[in-house]
């Protein structure tokens, strides 16, 4: 049986783990079974010692559930980079690290040789010549080390960093790098830079920020430069409903990032299909390059057309082209309620809005898929005189709703003043409107 | 140029490593016992990463230190340079790389700075290119990063913020008045959704009494750096503490429509407690939220709709009662009167 470790060899394999503890947070032991209650046991022990300050125990009865909890925009730095700076390492490795970076502090260029000779002379340290020329051959493609040929020889010399060399970058560089690790992708290899240089983040804050997303860096990076590279991927998935895993190839058009809900999807052309999907991030769980596909250019045409008649990621149903319109009638106070103007200007995606009355505004939208812009409309409940959709389902599902908030809110006489809001609360899914 | 493959989850950014250095930067400085070891490993690393880094280095399997013939043993360092800085991986600078790209970075530089940066990543390849990202539902009103005014502005409020100066700002507020005053800023705080920077800036009033106010960067009409210096870091966390909700808000959550899974991940950023209710298929969630923010959660909870129910505070319940009992008037004027005209 092998040594608990605190740090890893794969990331992926805690990728799952840390969202669970975050996102969920209520599940117990036997909620993770798909791998055996010790590897369960071990990553519960890393999530407690890398995330200490943010994990929190809660008992139901027997059970202990561990869970993460933090609110975003009180951090300077994403706490979930931690699993990212916990790749394991041996005593070789962390030796070499330290030892050749002081010898070669000095910029001086030197053999192999003569830096095995220096680590034994100055560190009393001995170590395998091939052990150092692996490491510096490392070091020189990390860009770490330059190499360069003096006869027969190698020399290695150790790069100078760049608050030395360029210190007229200093602070505004630490500042940017501050502001960007929070909020570019990959944003952890900028909380890097500022542990290099031995800076934290100390003035910028972010709000709405999904911290989650850096868990899902290592399948984002391949699939950008196979968008790059205009090039086939064999996409590996496990669905966030059903749990079922399935692979498929597409070619990769655009990653589309949601301020709002968290998600962040690869939007593809999927080769069996034909048609452009978009696959949630979290949910891939490999990506394998395939050959570069010579039509890119054809089916990225093919999404700078569709993509704005979409109005989150969803480019409709299967054999349905026909786009959809949603008509909404809003009623409010314009000088008591003036930023309900001001959302419908900067929310409403290229819709329309027309002024019918004082304080009577008609919002259209045509688009691809209307059911997405209903978690949008919802949210101006308690304003909307009339709702209405080329697609009568959506519709239903709009009405059904507010009769379902209305059972749930308002008391039975206040209720009943709907018609029928009393009737098929249960389902919530198909209540015909046409019905009432 | 051909993009290196430099691995993202690598050993040179072990958190392990960091914590070595600062022992070792310490230990330059003079040597340490024992217990300052564990302090320092305990301070920057995780909850166990003592356990494994102490021993490693007492005992000479990490050759760093050297044991001084005092009592208590103390160690000091046998580096001869210092730790800090360490030179860019080429991950670090494709990174870098990437972000010239963004408008916002100008906000940090002056024009011969980014030049200068230009010319230091020169034969550097971005890691990835933003133009391949999109932010479908980003708010379209952004702050104005392009304006040659408020670049001027980020400019001064970013060294005002290094030197803890007080800055004179004439400010637009939202009631469209404008307010000139004296503030020290403290903290920018960035929005994803809007794309906006709001500025943290502490206020002196006349009775001498402290207040964090908040101002949207892209409101500020002039800004000039004063003469007075704030002499100690402003704990601004401290003044927001002060605006928590005494009551967090408690939801239910139903597992329809994908819905516990959804509103989890939609609530994430909240500081949130998720529990799993005997005998039905709900959840309960309970967020600690911030009162300034109250009116964009009651928004966020009425886009789901009768799959998530508010169960307390009874201040929140009310104030979603008022929604949809207005909603229930104003469906009544049109609810089963008239069919839907279909539109296309």
């Amino acid at each position: 049986m092998s040594e608990y470790k605190e740090l890893i060899r794969e990331f992926d394999k805690i990728r799952s783990y840390v969202r669970d503890f975050y996102i969920y947070g209520f599940k117990t032991r036997e909620d993770f079974r798909e791998k055996s209650g010790r590897t369960y046991d071990n990553q519960r022990r890393r999530m407690e010692s890398w995330f200490a300050d943010y994990i929190r125990f809660d008992h139901s009865g027997h059970k202990k559930s561990l869970f993460l909890t933090l609110d975003s925009s009180r951090m300077a730095v994403n706490p979930l980079y931690q699993a990212w700076k916990s790749k394991t390492f041996t005593d070789n490795d962390i030796t070499l690290r330290f030892l050749l970076s002081d010898l070669l502090w000095d910029g001086q260029p030197r053999s192999l040789e003569i830096i095995a000779d220096e680590l034994q002379e100055n560190y009393c340290c001995l170590l395998d010549t091939q052990a150092i020329r692996r490491k510096l051959v490392l070091y020189e493609r990390e860009g770490l080390i330059t190499k360069v040929k003096q006869g027969k020889q190698y020399l290695y010399q150790w790069v100078r960093p760049l608050p030395h060399t360029h210190p007229s970058l200093i602070p505004a560089l630490t500042l940017a790098v501050s502001f960007f690790q929070g909020v570019s992708p990959f944003g952890f290899i900028g909380s890097t830079i500022l542990d290099f240089w031995n800076e934290t983040n100390r003035y910028f804050r972010f709000r709405s920020d999904y911290l989650i997303h850096t868990l899902e860096d290592e399948i984002l990076l391949p699939i950008l430069n196979a968008i790059e590279q205009k090039r086939n991927i064999l996409l590996t998935v496990k669905s966030t409903r059903t749990r079922r895993t399935d692979t498929f190839t597409a070619i990769p058009l655009k990653i589309l990032t949601s301020t709002q809900t968290g998600r962040r999807y690869v939007c593809a052309r999927q080769e069996k299909t034909g048609r452009i999907t978009s696959i949630r991030l979290d949910a891939v769980q490999n990506v394998q390059f395939l050959e570069p596909d010579e039509n890119y250019e054809q089916y990225a045409d093919s999404f700078r057309t569709i993509f704005p008649h979409v109005w989150g990621v969803s480019f409709g149903d299967a054999g349905k082209s026909r786009m959809e319109t949603v008509s909404m009638e809003l009623l409010f106070d314009e000088e008591e309620e003036a930023f309900i103007l001001s959302r419908l200007h900067r929310e409403g995606r290229g819709g329309t809005l027309k002024r019918l009355e004082p304080g009577l505004f008609e919002y259209t939208c045509r688009c691809l898929d209307a059911g997405e812009l209903l978690f949008w409309a919802k949210s101006f409940t308690g304003r909307i005189r009339a709702f209405r959709c080329s697609n009568p389902a959506v519709e239903k599902r709009f009405w059904s709703d507010m009769n379902m908030m209305q059972s749930f809110y308002l008391t039975a006489e206040e209720d009943s003043g709907n018609p029928d809001s009393s009737k098929n609360v249960q389902t919530g899914e198909t209540i015909s409107h046409e019905q009432t | 140029m051909n993009k290196p493959d430099f691995p993202l989850f690598s050993e040179l950014y072990s958190c392990y490593y960091q914590v070595v250095a600062k022992i070792l930067k310490e230990a330059a400085l003079h040597p340490l016992t024992c217990r300052q070891i564990e302090t320092l490993a305990r301070d920057y690393g995780g909850g166990e990463s003592a356990l494994s880094i102490v021993p490693r280095l007492i005992q000479g399997d990490w050759p760093f230190l050297r044991r001084e013939n005092t009592s208590p043993p103390t160690y000091s360092c046998t580096l001869k340079n210092p730790p800090f800085p360490q030179p860019l991986t080429g991950l670090q600078k494709s990174w870098l790389k990437a972000l010239t790209d963004d408008p916002r970075i100008r906000l940090f530089f002056t024009d011969r700075q980014l030049a200068d940066l230009d010319w230091y990543l020169a034969d550097t390849v971005p890691l990835f290119r933003l133009s391949d990202f999109c932010l479908f539902d980003q708010y379209k009103d952004h702050d104005p990063f392009s304006s040659v005014m408020y670049r001027r502005h980020m400019h001064t409020i970013l060294t005002a913020l290094g030197e803890r100066r007080f800055l004179s700002v004439d400010y637009l507020s939202q009631k469209d008045r404008i307010l000139s005053h004296t503030w020290l800023p403290c903290r920018l705080e960035y929005g994803q959704r809007d794309g906006k920077f709001r500025l943290y800036a502490m206020r002196l009033t006349r009775t001498g009494r402290q207040r964090m106010d908040i101002l949207n960067t892209a409101r500020i009409l002039s800004v000039k750096k004063t003469d007075s210096v704030f002499p100690s870091q402003v704990d601004v966390d401290r003044f927001l503490d002060r605006t928590l909700c005494p009551q967090p808000l408690i939801l239910e959550i139903t597992t329809r429509r994908n819905a516990l899974e959804r509103a989890l991940l939609h609530f994430s950023c909240y500081q949130k407690k998720v529990e799993r209710m005997k005998d039905s298929h709900t959840y309960r969630c309970t967020i600690y939220y911030d009162r300034r923010w109250e009116t964009e959660l009651l928004i966020q909870v009425l886009s789901f709709g009768p799959v998530i129910k508010v169960l307390g505070p009874e201040s929140f319940l009310e104030q979603i009662r008022q929604r949809v009992r207005k909603q229930a008037l104003l469906g009544d004027k049109t609810y089963g009167q008239e069919q839907p005209h279909v539109i296309c």
